[in-house]
């Protein structure tokens, strides 16, 4: 599943770029964040706390992502490359009941 | 009981030597010119287009085994750089040539999932700059540079001006030396020129003209203060009465950086290395270039000019 971004650097494509992995009361997806013509591409995670998303399949909460990654890209984008950049891992976003975000 | 690192009464002889100080800074100035124009600074992808990858691999591997597995897609010379095993197996890849950067990272994925399986390498990052846009940076990255000299010797010279214009002649030229030694360093270094490394660079100059300024400016405070003086005298005292200031300053500066440069981490390793080169550089050619300068212009004047301007 491919979901475009309109975003402030032209469009961008979001997807998974690995199986989800659900555990520790939470589920992990990894996010490819590539712009696209491809030159841009950067992954980052994001921790989605069972009780905001309880039984959602990682598609559904893509789509549910994709429109608040659209709404934060450059914040988003930014600490996603710094982070890998800076500390060579990936950034990893919480959402949980303290931090909803889009759920 | 207070913290004394130099004696108040302190009275070094820095302008006596400024001559062997001098010829030294000239040699390895033109050393750096040399170097500049025969071997040349190491260009990031910022400066000379290219792509950067970083792949996180689930195992260890060396450079060459991905090198040798990146081999049959023909994507030319590829730089390897080790993050070390604190970070997870990353390395960071440089492509300097690649015909379409836009497919590279799916490229490289399935390129490296033939060798290290399927979920074995991610590529966590692809940064790519074209050519064009590369050296259309570099060109404005060299002017922004040379803009930033001129501009803090036209500021110095105009803060400056009641008491002398060779002040700002001085900061200049302290602060060509400045760059051009640190750009020699970054040549026998060969650390990565990229945008973090110009950005250290223009802190350098930004650095540097602060440390003349503190100089200059009790050169002129004495200089008012003691006219009969000759200025070599004031200079040399002058020099003297900022230096618990100038090791202190410069001092804690160096010592943040030299844990950057040790801990920071491959990334920041380059700018790092900069402003250490460039800070101890700036400390000393405010002491051993802006002055001789200002000594060289005013000539054998008694303080009687330079400091009836200064009063």
């Amino acid at each position: 599943m491919e979901i475009g971004l309109k975003t402030g650097r032209g469009p961008y494509t979001l997807k998974e770029g690995a199986p989800a992995v659900r555990g520790g009361g939470a589920i992990v997806l990894t996010i490819v964040l590539e712009r696209g013509d491809g030159i841009e591409r950067v992954l980052l995670r994001c921790a989605i706390a069972d009780e905001i998303a309880p039984g959602d399949d990682s598609a559904a909460i893509l789509a549910r992502i994709a429109p608040w990654i659209e709404r934060e890209f450059e914040m988003t984008r930014e600490m996603a490359l710094k982070t890998i950049r800076g500390e060579g891992r990936m950034l990893e976003i919480v959402f949980d009941a303290s931090h909803r975000g889009p759920f | 009981m207070s913290l004394q690192l130099i004696r108040p009464d302190i009275n070094l002889d820095f302008v006596g030597k400024r001559h062997f100080f001098v010829i030294l800074s000239t040699v390895i100035n033109i050393a750096a010119v040399l170097m500049l124009i025969f071997v040349g600074l190491n260009y990031g992808v910022d400066f000379v287009g290219g792509s950067v990858v970083q792949v996180q691999f689930d195992k260890p591997t060396t450079a060459n085994a991905i090198r040798d597995s990146l081999k049959p897609i023909g994507l030319g010379e590829i730089t390897v750089q080790d993050f070390g095993a604190s970070a997870g197996h990353t390395y960071l890849l440089r492509f300097e040539k690649v015909a379409n950067i836009g497919s590279l990272g799916p490229k490289l994925e399935s390129q490296l999932a033939k060798n290290y399986g399927a979920d074995g390498a991610k590529v966590v990052r692809v940064e790519s700059v074209g050519a064009k846009v590369g050296g259309d940076l570099r060109r404005r990255g060299f002017l922004a540079v040379i803009f930033a000299t001129i501009f803090m010797g036209v500021f110095i010279a105009f803060q400056f001006r009641h008491t002398s214009w060779s002040f700002g002649a001085g900061a200049v030229i302290a602060l060509v030396h400045d760059v051009l030694v640190v750009s020699l360093a970054l040549v026998i270094s060969q650390f990565q020129f990229d945008l973090t490394t110009l950005a250290a660079l223009l802190t350098v100059i930004g650095y540097s003209v602060h440390d003349t300024v503190i100089v200059s400016d009790r050169i002129r405070e004495d200089a008012a203060k003691r006219r009969r003086e000759p200025i070599a005298t004031i200079m040399n005292r002058a020099i003297n009465e900022t230096l618990s200031r100038t090791i202190l300053t410069s001092g804690t500066a160096i010592v943040v950086l030299i844990a950057l440069l040790a801990f920071g981490g491959p990334i920041l390793r380059p700018s790092a290395f900069t402003l250490l080169v460039g800070f101890i550089t700036g400390t000393y050619s405010s002491i051993y270039i802006a002055g001789p300068v200002v000594l060289f212009w005013e000539g054998h004047h008694r303080v009687g000019s330079l400091s009836s301007r200064a009063a």
